[in-house]
């Protein structure tokens, strides 16, 4: 229940810039996921917004006072750390209780006794209250740490991966699980992970990090429609975007592209050939998803470009069909009932109204055509 | 049948073995016992058959200050653990925590007290402690059995510390607990195996001192490892009666080893947060 902001902040550790000059702003009541890949800073960041760590330059304010010299204790955080933190000589109950103990939140035991219950029966971790931490799963002790959390009425919620420890089911019950208790309760979280299809299905916004810098912050449809580099694009989406090295080409003062070197000169979108038209850019690279490139054994028309099968990997109800045109290999996907022996001859259709296309020397996003429909109806 | 019996003669030979080692291990013991019981006259018989005697007990216990020294042992030794733990536990929780310059250089002195055999700095410290007015008192006593028992305190607590992940602290923090909560609450429970282990090794050790008492007191304070000395006379030896105040001076490590050993090993051994 608060409005959580950055200002600037910067954070050495001994040489290594942990935070370079990051600053956030999240409003009240928000489900904000902070992502990014190991080491960019997430945790730091976390860890300031808490107090535990203190930013060498910059401001946190929460409701829009000045908190760097609050104590941890005073701030009014609850946090779930990475590696549990859980007492080792407390039982589950006392470990999830002592927030309720502390002298700064004292609760009666009715009232403890009566909000663990509530919480760990959301967890399913009712049965472990007599155990002690060395007694449990790491799954087990994750779902503690989220309860000992969760007990709370605080400011904000600071949650480090909290649901990385858990099998793949027990953790999309606990994703949809977290984003409904976040709405009943009202109150500002703050969520780090590094599961994409967590901080898209999670987020009211997601901040994105690396090495330290926010590269964007949007909804989960921006980062994931309009990526604002190469760098995003590519931390989205299982398989990885496929970036691929595109010619524009002006016939009949038309923009079209060629790819693979092919002579063939595909159509861009009418948006897309104007957006280019507006600003002719130099080099471009193309993103294009997995799931926006049709597959065929046989070349049905010209827009079939001629590959061979490089591997078929099933994942479930799908397979990751890799494509090789010229050494370049192209991430598809296909249904799970295709077969294909591998070098063998296989066309592709690419949906270039999906692409995304970018700028290959900054890596910078330049423009997605727009569903025209949709955009017709907003005017 | 065949697996039973080579299990009854494992088991066998196993209790024969164990017997013949605490024979070993506790005769020592078992004839300054005896020793204590005979009189001066049958005092180097070798034979177990004897007349018991109390007199020994009797001439030490009442016929000299022995009691007033094993007081003063007991002062010296409980009082040099207590700074020790004092001074002890927010020294390894430094040396653990924080990243200051020096930080093992510093460690490694602490730990180095124990290298010196005491008798190399013996000299200087009388010289020293008779300026200061320190020869002869307890806390000089006390001051000086640190080095015996502060590096080990400091090292084992140390161990403990590291295995306490800094999240346990800043969670407690975070949950709204002060620091000194945080540390009575969280911390103690955690490093109390190694600190009781320590801190009753650290007493034994303080309390078999020998050289410190022997050369930085002697008059108004004697411990009992020095009074026993007494006993040995110009003419003669006082065999019993050295035996006894070694029986008696004895007494408390015992007790004490039987209370802990169990927890003696383990404290020693393992860290602070397992599983």
């Amino acid at each position: 229940m608060a409005h959580i902001e950055i200002c600037n902040v910067k954070k050495k550790f001994k040489k290594t810039i942990a935070i370079d000059d990051i600053s956030l702003d999240i409003k009240d009541n928000e489900f904000f996921v902070l992502f990014g890949p190991a080491g960019a800073g997430k945790t730091t960041t976390l860890n300031i917004i808490a107090g535990i760590a203190f930013p060498d330059q910059g401001y946190v304010k929460i409701d829009g006072k000045i908190v760097n010299l609050l104590e941890p204790a005073k701030r009014n955080v609850s946090m779930v750390f990475e590696n549990y933190a859980l007492y080792p000589h407390l039982t589950v109950y006392d470990n999830i209780a002592s927030p309720m103990r502390s002298p700064t939140f004292k609760k009666d035991e009715a009232y403890i006794k009566q909000e663990i219950e509530r919480v760990t029966a959301i967890l399913g971790i009712s049965k472990l209250l007599d155990r002690l931490p060395k007694q449990l799963s790491n799954g087990q002790k994750q779902r503690v740490a989220l309860g000992r959390c969760l007990v709370r009425k605080p400011n904000v919620f600071l949650m480090d991966e909290p649901l990385a420890h858990l099998d793949a089911k027990l953790r999309h019950f606990m994703r949809a699980e977290l984003k409904e208790m976040q709405s009943n309760f009202n109150t500002t979280t703050i969520y780090v992970t590094h599961d994409y299809m967590e901080a898209l299905s999670l987020g009211d916004r997601i901040g994105i990090l690396n090495n330290g810098k926010i590269e964007q912050i949007g909804v989960g449809d921006d980062i994931f429609y309009r990526p604002a580099n190469e760098f995003i694009a590519k931390m989205m989406g299982e398989p990885e975007i496929n970036i691929l090295e595109i010619e524009l080409v002006q016939e009949a003062a038309k923009f079209g592209l060629r790819i693979f070197n092919m002579d063939k000169v595909f159509e861009l979108p009418r948006d897309v050939e104007a957006a280019f038209r507006r600003k002719v850019p130099n080099d471009v690279d193309m993103g294009i998803r997995a799931n926006d490139i049709e597959i065929s054994i046989s070349k049905k028309s010209d827009e079939y470009i001629h590959g061979t099968v490089y591997s078929i990997e099933p994942i479930g109800n799908k397979s990751v069909l890799i494509i090789a045109v010229n050494d370049i290999q192209i991430r598809t996907i296909v249904p799970n009932d295709f077969s294909a022996e591998l070098d063998s001859d296989i066309y592709m259709k690419i949906n270039y109204k999906n692409a995304i296309y970018f700028d290959r020397n900054t890596k910078a996003f330049i423009f997605r055509h727009e569903n025209e429909d949709l955009s017709e109806k907003v005017i | 049948m065949k697996a039973q019996y080579s299990r009854g003669v494992l088991g066998v030979s196993r209790s024969l073995l164990l017997a013949i080692y605490s024979l070993f291990a506790l005769f020592p013991l078992i004839w300054m016992i005896i020793i204590s019981f005979k009189s001066d006259a049958e005092m180097f018989t070798t034979t177990f058959i004897f007349h018991p005697t109390l007199s020994n007990y009797y001439s030490v216990l009442v016929g000299t200050d022995y009691l007033k020294r094993f007081l003063d042992n007991l002062i010296v030794s409980v009082g040099a653990v207590i700074v020790s733990v004092i001074v002890g536990v927010p020294g390894a929780y430094a040396l653990a925590r924080y990243n200051f310059k020096g930080r093992e250089s510093l460690a490694f002195t602490i730990l180095s007290f124990k290298f010196a055999p005491e008798i190399l700095v013996i000299l200087p410290l009388f010289m020293i402690y008779q300026k200061l007015h320190l020869y002869d008192t307890y806390l000089g006593l006390i001051w000086v059995y640190q080095l015996i028992t502060l590096p080990l305190l400091i090292w084992v607590l140390r161990g403990y510390f590291e295995d306490i992940s800094l999240e346990i602290e800043q969670a407690a923090q975070l949950e709204g607990y002060g620091w000194f909560h945080v540390f009575q609450k969280i911390l103690l429970p955690l490093i109390m195996p190694g600190l009781v282990s320590a801190g009753l090794l650290a007493f034994i050790f303080a309390w078999n001192s020998f050289t410190f008492s022997l050369l930085l007191s002697g008059f108004k304070i004697q411990t009992v490892t020095v009074a026993s000395l007494r006993y040995v006379a110009s003419d003669t030896v006082h065999y019993g009666y050295m035996a006894v105040a070694a029986a008696i001076a004895t007494l408390p490590e015992i007790i004490l080893a039987l209370l802990i050993q169990k927890h003696l090993v383990r404290g020693l051994s393992f860290g602070a947060v397992k599983g």
